[in-house]
C-alpha cells in the first residue's frame, strides 16, 4: 500500500475529524508537500514519521492553517479550511497542538497560561476558567507548580503545561509537533506517559514523533513520510515488522538500528 | 572506585576576598597601572569638584531680591529666586496661580498614585490620569467655564508648559507608535505602506522643521476664519514626530519575540488582536522599556525646541529673563537652574524605568 487515497471524495461526516484531499503546498519554488490524501477518525492515534525536511511538521500545521496551503481540500470537524478569518478560528479553537519548544507564553504563571484562552476566546469566567485550568494541571501532575513562570520550570515540566493548556480549550484534535525533540532524555517518558495517557482516554491525536515506542503502543496508523509524499500507510505491527516501501525500510533500520 | 563517602558541607569563602578593603584591592589597586589610574582620576575629580561645590553652594548668594543681594563671587542664585514664580508658571495671570497649582498637584499625585505598587485601584486611577485628568486640566488651565477667566494659551509657559507638552506627547506617542508599529509587519499592502511612509517621513524632517511646518504653513493650508491654536498646532507636530520614533523602537521589540510566541495564540484560537494585545505586545513592550523610556527622555528635552515658534516653555521663560536689563549677566545661573530642573525630571524616569524593568522581569527568572 503506498498511497492512502482509498476514500470516495465528498462531504465529511462527522466521524472524519479530519480530512484532506489532493493537498499541495510549496514554499516559493520548493514543494514541500505533493498529492497529499488522508483522513483521521474519531478517536484515531496517528503517528506521522519520516527524516526530517520530509514534510510531517508542515502537514500537521496545515490543519490548523498555520500554514496555508495552495491546493487541495482540507476539512476539519466538518468545517471547510478556506481563507475566512472567522472559519480558520472556529478551526483552530477545536484543534489543540503542541509544539516542540512548548511556546508557553513567559510572561504569564502556569495557571495564566492555561486560562488565557478559555476566558478570552470562549468568554468563560475568571473561577471557572482557573478551577478547569488546575483540573488539568492535576491530570499532567504539574498543579503544585500553577503559580510558577515558565521559566522556572523544565523542559518535560513546560511540555506538560503546553498539553494542559490546549486540553483547556477541549479540543476535539490534539496535533503534536515533536513534542519531545527538544527535551533532556530524562523528560521524555514524563511527557510521553501523558501522551498515553491522553490517547487511551480516546482523544483523537496526530502526532509528529520520532519516539517509536510510543507508536508502537499507541498508534492505530503509522505513516511514513518523505519528499512531501505519504509512502506508506499502515497498522503499527506490520508497519515496524513488514515495511512495503524500500523508503521505510532504509528510515527504519537507520532510526532503529543503533 | 569511591572517592567520597560522605557530602562535603558548604565552606565560607577566604576572608581575604571579602569587605571594603578586599574590594578597594581588586577594583581600584589591582597593579601598578591600575594604581597610577586610580590616583589620577581621584586628583581630575579633586580638580573639578572643588571649585564647581565653592561656587555653587559656598561662595554662593541666596537671600535677597534684587542683584544688589549678590555681592560674592559665587552663584547668584537670588536670580533664580527672583524669577522662580515665571519660571515655573510661564506669564499665567498671578491672580489665577492657584488653578495651575490644583493642576500640577493633581499631575503629581496621579504619578506618585501609579509608581507606589501599594496603593489601590490602579486600574480606575489610570483610566482617571488618561481621561478625567486631561479635561479638567485644560477646564482649569484654560478657564472660560464656570466663572473662571479665560486664561489663552500663549500665556502659558514655564515648567508647567514643558510638563504638559511631555506628558501629552508621551501619552499619544505610545499608542500611535504601536499602532505604526503593528501596521508596518501587517501583510497587508496599503496598511503596511502608509506606516512605512508615514515613518520614514517623520523619521526624516528634523522636529524644528517639524515646529516651523507647524506654525508657518500650516495656517496656509487651513481655510480662512479656521485657526488651530499655536500650542495645538506644536503638539500634534512633536507627537507625530515621536511616534514615529516609538514606533520602530517597538518594531525592534516585536522582532525579538520569537514566531512561536504567535503561533501558540493563534493555534489557541486567538484572534489577530488577541494574539497581539495579550501575548506578543506585553512581551515586547516589557523588553523595550529601555528604548521607550529613552524615546520618551529624548521627547522631553526636545520640547524645549518649541521656544522657536514663540512658546515660552521652562527654558525659553529661563532664556527670556537673561534678557531683563536687571539681571545680565547671570546666564550661567539660569542655565544651570534650567538644567538641573531637566536632569531631576529625566533622571526619575530612567530610575523609574530599571524598577520597572526589574519588576517586570518574569521570562528569566530562574
Amino acid at each position: 500500500m503506498t498511497q492512502a487515497a482509498t476514500n470516495t471524495p465528498g462531504s465529511s461526516t462527522p466521524d472524519l475529524m479530519v480530512e484532506m484531499r489532493g493537498v499541495n503546498k510549496w514554499y516559493g519554488d520548493f514543494h514541500v508537500l505533493r498529492d497529499i490524501d488522508f483522513e483521521v477518525k474519531r478517536g484515531e492515534r496517528i503517528v506521522i514519521c519520516g527524516p526530517s525536511g520530509s514534510g510531517k511538521s508542515t502537514l500537521i500545521r496545515c490543519i490548523n492553517h498555520l500554514e496555508e496551503h495552495q491546493q487541495g481540500d482540507i476539512v476539519v470537524g466538518g468545517v471547510p479550511l478556506t481563507q475566512d478569518v472567522k472559519r480558520i478560528e472556529q478551526i483552530r479553537r477545536s484543534v489543540g497542538m503542541v509544539f516542540q519548544h512548548f511556546n508557553l507564553f513567559p510572561h504569564l504563571t502556569v495557571l495564566e497560561n492555561c486560562c488565557i484562552a478559555p476566558m478570552w476566546v470562549q468568554k468563560k469566567p475568571r473561577r471557572e476558567a482557573e478551577e478547569q485550568a488546575m483540573r488539568y494541571l492535576e491530570r499532567v501532575r504539574i498543579a503544585e507548580q500553577a503559580k510558577k513562570y515558565p521559566g522556572q520550570l523544565s523542559g518535560g515540566q513546560q511540555q506538560r503545561v503546553a498539553i494542559a493548556r490546549s486540553l483547556c480549550m477541549h479540543p476535539d484534535v490534539m496535533l503534536f509537533d515533536e513534542p519531545t525533540s527538544a527535551l533532556d532524555p530524562e523528560m521524555i517518558k514524563e511527557v510521553l506517559d501523558v501522551m498515553i495517557e491522553l490517547a487511551e482516554e480516546g482523544m483523537t491525536m496526530l502526532c509528529v514523533t520520532h519516539e517509536m515506542g510510543f507508536a508502537k503502543t499507541v498508534a492505530d496508523r503509522v505513516i511514513f513520510m518523505d519528499q512531501g509524499q505519504i509512502i506508506e500507510e499502515n497498522a503499527p505491527e506490520p508497519f515496524f515488522n513488514n515495511p512495503q516501501s524500500e523508503r521505510t525500510q532504509l528510515f527504519l533500520s537507520q532510526i532503529l538500528g543503533h | 572506585m569511591i572517592h567520597n563517602k560522605t557530602m562535603i558541607d558548604q565552606r565560607p569563602a577566604p576572608s581575604n576576598t571579602l569587605g571594603p578593603v578586599a574590594w578597594l584591592r581588586a577594583n581600584l589597586f589591582s597593579g601598578p597601572l591600575n594604581t597610577l589610574f586610580t590616583l589620577v582620576g581621584l586628583y581630575v575629580l579633586y580638580l573639578l569638584l572643588v571649585p564647581t561645590i565653592q561656587w555653587a553652594f559656598i561662595n554662593a548668594d541666596w537671600i535677597g531680591t534684587t542683584r544688589a543681594d549678590c555681592s560674592r563671587e559665587g552663584a547668584c542664585w537670588v536670580f533664580v529666586n527672583a524669577r522662580f514664580t515665571q519660571f515655573i508658571y510661564g506669564l499665567y495671570p498671578r491672580s489665577e496661580i492657584w488653578r495651575a497649582n490644583i493642576v500640577f498637584g493633581g499631575f503629581f499625585t496621579l504619578i506618585a498614585w501609579l509608581a507606589i505598587p501599594r496603593l489601590p485601584f490602579k486600574r480606575w486611577v489610570a483610566v482617571f490620569a488618561l481621561v478625567g485628568f486631561p479635561i479638567a486640566a485644560y477646564v482649569l488651565l484654560h478657564g472660560g467655564y464656570f466663572d473662571l477667566p479665560r486664561v489663552p494659551t500663549h500665556r502659558w509657559g514655564g515648567l508647567m508648559l514643558t510638563l504638559l507638552l511631555a506628558s501629552i506627547g508621551m501619552i499619544g506617542a505610545l499608542p500611535i507608535g504601536i499602532v505604526l508599529a503593528l501596521g508596518r509587519r501587517s501583510n497587508m499592502p496599503i496598511v503596511k505602506s502608509f506606516c512605512v511612509i508615514f515613518i520614514e517621513f517623520w523619521r526624516g524632517v528634523p522636529l524644528i522643521t517639524v515646529l516651523f511646518m507647524a506654525s508657518v504653513m500650516l495656517p496656509l493650508f487651513l481655510p480662512s476664519g479656521i485657526s488651530v491654536d499655536r500650542l495645538v498646532r506644536a503638539l500634534i507636530g512633536l507627537t507625530l514626530f515621536q511616534s514615529a520614533y516609538m514606533a520602530e523602537v517597538i518594531r525592534g521589540g516585536l522582532q525579538a519575540i520569537p514566531k512561536g510566541q504567535e503561533e501558540a495564540a493563534a493555534a489557541l484560537g486567538m484572534s489577530y488582536w488577541k494574539r497581539m494585545g495579550l501575548i506578543v505586545l506585553p512581551q515586547a513592550l516589557k523588553m523595550m522599556i529601555p528604548g521607550i523610556v529613552n524615546t520618551f527622555i529624548s521627547l522631553f528635552k526636545d520640547t524645549t525646541l518649541v521656544m522657536i515658534i514663540g512658546l515660552f516653555d521652562l527654558l525659553g521663560i529661563v532664556q527670556a529673563a537673561l534678557s531683563d536689563s536687571n539681571w545680565l549677566g547671570f546666564s550661567l545661573e539660569g542655565y544651570v537652574f534650567a538644567a538641573f530642573v531637566f536632569w531631576i525630571f529625566c533622571f526619575s524616569m530612567s530610575r523609574y524605568s530599571q524598577y520597572l524593568e526589574r519588576k517586570l522581569n518574569t521570562g528569566h527568572k530562574r
